[in-house]
Parts: structure tokens; C-alpha cells; sequence
């Protein structure tokens, strides 16, 4: 462990302080960014079915997402701070600069994928820039290379490709129940009429899932920043990554709700309660067990799911060829932009 | 729309409401074929010609739609239903409208002066194609509702019930024709080349049932090779 105390001294301790306010607001505009995306991607299904409004769905996942983040955000975003870089043994100093390297790269990233469509995940995106700033530490000599929690990032890795498959068989078994036992016995049009109100629930246990969860790709890097301040993660940094998802949805999510509620009317009642209450369940577990993991992904694995129970009329398996490229694409990429930035800002401050 | 990333791709292209539409416009063909032999009995040869343009763009639409399909249904489509049987249903159902028009150009080659005893059964197998097209219509409708129902087992029994209506149906198609060829054979019209010619219709108007029902059986086989 090599942390710089000199560092310290040369910079004087206002350069902190400026550096975290830059990774709250930074962390600020990346919540609003997985607001008006991620948790409007989560959504919209319960809007294709014409489960809700469009004012319904808006305020339903403003509170709830805020809910989750504030009361269930806590382990995923200590992952995100603490589990990939060992920011204890570090100078509070270089961790700041660091975490607000990782979310501005990361933010940089997830602008540039969106603009050009890609299918790429806040998740990943974050957990590449905060291996980045690991990696840029140990160029450096502050870490060595066995610092780095490789033991936790593989498990990382390995919750990106276990939770959609979780969420695809979870929601295949699940339809396929609700087929057997509902669907064969009794008339369709009202067995999608109850799942119409059924699935209120389920957007409400959706956006609880993925606030508790998402909002860590926000607020991991804020606390890390915070570091000086104490080894716990204050409260109020959850409240602002809440508050961000809940304006993001506000502002942009409610037009992308609207956008992908329109295509995906093929999920029906039915079917968009099978996929959402497996996605929810899948990221909800993640999220008691401090996995960051991509509830877009899984909300795609869930869909496919339904698809092999044989409840939707086409699916197209080439987006997970897409997906996997966008893993392989998005960790490389986020940790070299944030090991230049942090370079940069390392040597020009 | 910039800005936005979404989860829209996984839902794939689906083909069951251009094979729908395909089947009613085989349908909408052979209504127009009747009206087309009523104006060839009535002799009104510019209503004749009309038709035949109508029904020919109509089998031009249908191929379009075809394309479509056939263009769209790639393998990386997860569907509720075999690939392959799909595309064969597609192509059976094709030669329903492909027919229908081969004998709309066929009424439009000449003006014919045989009198009502030929005309007289042609309407009755007229009549009895466009029942038979009628039920085949009926056996895919169903298609909504299986999808919905992600093909539920009652579904499936209520729309596989249809197949043998349609088939006895092509089998009385089948016996006024074999009664038509008789009564041309036997004709003692003087134009020979009207008697070919009426008798080519015959069969091709035949060949528009037997597709009806090659069809729906092809239907039968995808919805239960799953």
C-alpha cells in the first residue's frame, strides 16, 4: 500500500471538497440519466399494456424508484464505492479524483452509447470506469495489482450473465404456470383484464427493484468521493440519487416510456406481468446480496423467457449477440476514459 | 428518436397480421372473380377487362406481402411456431390468389358465346369455391386468439375443426366440376377453341379450392408441429 501522503500536503485540503461537490453533481446527472433511460425502459411495459397512464406510470416510478433507492440502495452502491477498489487503503485525496474520473467517464460513455442507440448498461459502464480508476492507481504505484478485488469483480461478471438467465427461466416458469392454470381454463379477454390490475403491482415492485439497484451506479462513485467524511455511506447521498432518477423520469423518462410503451403492445397483461415480476425478483435479490446488475439486460432475458414459454408472437434472439458485445465493448471502453481523465486530472491539478 | 436506449429490439418481427391480411385478400379475389363471370355471362367485356386489372393488382398486393414475410421471418425469430412450416403455409396459401388471377386473365381472352347451360353449373362451383374460401377464412381468423391464448388447447381443438369443413367443401368443388367437363365434352358448340378455353378455366378454378384446402391443412400442420 503506497498511498501518498505528500499528495496530500501539495494540494491543501479545499481541493477535496471542490472535487466531491464536482462527483455529486456529476453522480446527480447520471441518475437523472438512468431515470429518464433505465427506469423508463423498466416501465414502459406496464404502459404498452395500458396497465396505467402515462401521469400513473410517472408518479408510481418517481416514488417507488426513490423508495428503493433511499431504503434498499445501500449495499450495491458500498460494492460500487468500496468492493471493486480498495479505497480504505487509498488517500482520500486520489479516491476523490478518482470516483469523479469513474462518473464522468461513465456518464461520457452512457451520452455517446445513447445517442447512437446502443444497448449499453449504466451498470456496466460504471463498474468498467471503476476498475479503470484501479488500474490508473496501480500505474501509479498507489495500489499494486493483487489490490484490486479481481475475487469481486468476477462475481460481478458472473451476476451479468447470471441474471438474465435468471429472469428468463424465472419468467418462462412463471408464464408457463400462468398459462396452464389461467390462461387454458378460463376466457382470455378476462384473464387479461385481471392481470391489467395485477401488473400495478408489479410496475410498483419493478421500480422498487431497479431504484435499489441502479441507483448505485449514481451514488457508488459519490460516496467513494466522500470517503473523507467517514467510512459510511450517508444517507442523503441515496436521497440525491433518488431524487435524480425521480426528475429524470419527470423530465425525458416519461416521453421514452411513452416511445417504447407504443412498440411493445405485444406484451400483453399477462405476459408483462410474468416478465416484470421475474425482472423485479432477479434485481431485487441482486440488490440484498450488493450485485450491480443491468435490469435492462434482465428485462431482455425475461421477455425471451416468455418468448420460449411460447407467449409472445416473434422474438428477436440476435439483441443477445448485441448484449454481449456491449459487455465486451462498454468495460474496456469505460475504464480507458477514465484512466486518461484521471491521469489528466492527476497531473494538470 | 435521440437520447433514447431501449429494451423495443427483443420484440421481434411478427408475421401473423401480414399472413392474416394475405388470406383475406385471397378472399376479396374470388368475390371479385365471381362479379367477373357474372360480367362475362352478362357480356359487359370492359367490366371483364375492369376486373381483371382489379384482382390482378390485388395478387400483385398479396406478393408484396409474401416478400414481406419472407423477408422479415429470419432464424434469429424466436416464434411460437416451426420456421419452415410457416414459409410452406405462406407459399400453399399464395396459390390460392395466384390461381384466382390465372383464370380472371383467362375469362379476358375472348369473348364467349356459349349459352346459360355451361354458365349455370360455373356459377354453382363459384359459389361453392368462394364457401370453401369463406371457411378457410373462418379457420384463420383464428389466429388472433391463438396467439393470445398462446395456443391453448381448446383454441387449437376449435380451429383445427374447420380443416375437414374446408376439405368436404373442395370435395363438392370437385364433383361440379367433374358434372362441368362432362356437359363441354358433350357440347356441340360450334368454337372448339372457346370449348379448350372453358375448359382450361375449369380446371384452374378447381386448383383455387384444392389450394384452399392444401392450405388449410399446411395451417393445421403448423399450429400443431410446435
Amino acid at each position: 500500500m503506497n498511498s501518498d501522503r505528500s499528495f496530500n500536503q501539495r494540494k491543501g485540503g479545499r481541493m477535496i471538497e471542490i472535487v466531491a461537490i464536482l462527483t455529486v453533481a456529476v453522480g446527480f446527472y447520471m441518475a437523472w440519466n438512468i431515470g429518464a433511460n433505465d427506469a423508463a425502459n423498466s416501465m414502459a411495459t406496464s404502459y404498452g399494456s395500458g396497465a396505467l397512464t402515462l401521469k400513473q406510470i410517472i408518479i408510481i416510478a418517481s416514488v417507488l424508484e426513490f423508495a428503493g433507492a433511499v431504503l434498499y440502495g445501500k449495499k450495491v452502491t458500498h460494492t460500487i464505492a468500496k468492493g471493486i477498489v480498495p479505497i480504505d487503503s487509498l488517500d482520500p485525496h486520489i479516491v476523490a479524483i478518482g470516483a469523479l474520473s469513474a462518473i464522468l467517464s461513465a456518464s461520457i460513455w452512457i451520452t455517446v452509447a445513447t445517442y447512437y442507440h446502443l444497448p449499453v448498461s449504466t451498470t456496466h459502464s460504471i463498474v468498467g470506469a471503476m476498475v479503470g480508476f484501479g488500474i490508473a492507481s496501480v500505474s501509479q504505484n498507489y495500489l499494486s495489482i493483487g489490490d484490486i478485488r479481481w475475487d469481486v469483480l468476477y462475481r460481478i461478471v458472473l451476476s451479468w450473465i447470471l441474471s438474465p438467465v435468471a429472469g428468463g427461466v424465472l419468467a418462462f416458469l412463471l408464464f408457463t404456470l400462468i398459462k396452464v392454470a389461467i390462461i387454458d381454463r378460463y376466457n382470455v379477454v378476462t384473464v387479461e383484464r385481471v392481470f391489467k390490475y395485477l401488473q400495478i403491482l408489479t410496475a410498483c415492485y419493478m421500480a422498487f427493484a431497479h431504484g435499489s439497484n441502479d441507483v448505485a451506479n449514481a451514488t457508488g462513485p459519490m460516496t467513494a468521493a466522500l470517503g473523507f467524511l467517514g467510512a459510511q455511506t450517508p444517507t442523503w447521498v441515496l436521497f440525491i440519487g433518488g431524487i435524480g432518477i425521480a426528475i429524470g423520469i419527470a423530465t425525458w423518462g416519461w416521453r421514452v416510456i411513452e416511445t417504447v410503451g407504443k412498440k411493445i403492445t405485444e406484451l400483453t397483461p399477462s405476459r408483462g406481468f410474468s416478465a416484470e415480476f421475474a425482472t423485479a425478483s432477479t434485481v431485487l435479490f441482486a440488490s440484498s446480496i450488493g450485485m450491480p446488475v443491468s435490469t435492462t439486460h434482465t428485462l431482455v432475458g425475461s421477455v425471451i423467457g416468455v418468448g420460449l414459454a411460447g407467449g409472445l408472437a416473434s422474438v428477436d434472439l440476435s439483441i443477445v449477440k448485441r448484449i454481449i458485445a456491449s459487455w465486451l465493448l462498454t468495460v474496456p471502453v469505460a475504464a480507458g476514459i477514465t484512466m486518461a481523465v484521471y491521469t489528466m486530472m492527476v497531473v494538470f491539478t | 428518436m435521440k437520447f433514447v436506449r431501449s429494451v423495443t429490439d427483443v420484440f421481434g418481427y411478427s408475421p401473423f397480421e401480414d399472413l392474416h391480411r394475405h388470406a383475406e385478400l385471397c378472399g376479396e379475389a374470388v368475390e371479385k372473380l365471381i362479379k367477373q363471370f357474372q360480367a362475362c355471362i352478362d357480356g359487359d367485356f370492359d367490366r371483364v377487362k375492369s376486373l381483371e386489372k382489379e384482382i390482378d393488382s390485388m395478387e400483385y398486393e398479396a406478393d408484396k406481402i409474401k416478400h414481406e414475410i419472407r423477408g422479415n421471418v429470419t432464424k434469429s425469430l424466436l416464434m411460437p411456431v416451426d420456421r419452415q412450416d410457416l414459409l410452406q403455409f405462406l407459399k400453399v396459401q399464395d396459390s390460392i390468389i395466384d390461381n384466382t388471377e390465372h383464370v380472371a386473365h383467362m375469362l379476358s381472352y375472348r369473348k364467349f358465346s356459349i349459352d346459360g347451360e355451361i354458365w349455370e353449373p360455373m356459377m354453382n362451383l363459384l359459389r361453392k369455391i368462394e364457401e370453401t374460401v369463406r371457411e378457410y377464412e373462418r379457420l384463420i381468423d383464428h389466429m388472433k386468439n391463438l396467439i393470445a391464448t398462446s395456443f391453448s388447447k381448446k383454441e387449437i381443438r376449435d380451429t383445427i375443426e374447420h380443416v375437414p369443413v374446408v376439405e368436404e367443401l373442395e370435395h363438392q368443388c370437385d364433383k361440379i366440376q367433374i358434372e362441368i367437363h362432362r356437359k363441354i365434352f358433350n357440347s356441340t358448340h360450334s368454337s372448339v377453341m372457346e370449348l379448350i378455353l372453358l375448359n382450361e378455366i375449369v380446371v384452374k378454378l378447381g386448383e383455387i379450392a384444392n389450394s384452399a384446402a392444401r392450405s388449410a391443412d399446411a395451417f393445421r400442420s403448423m399450429i400443431l408441429g410446435r
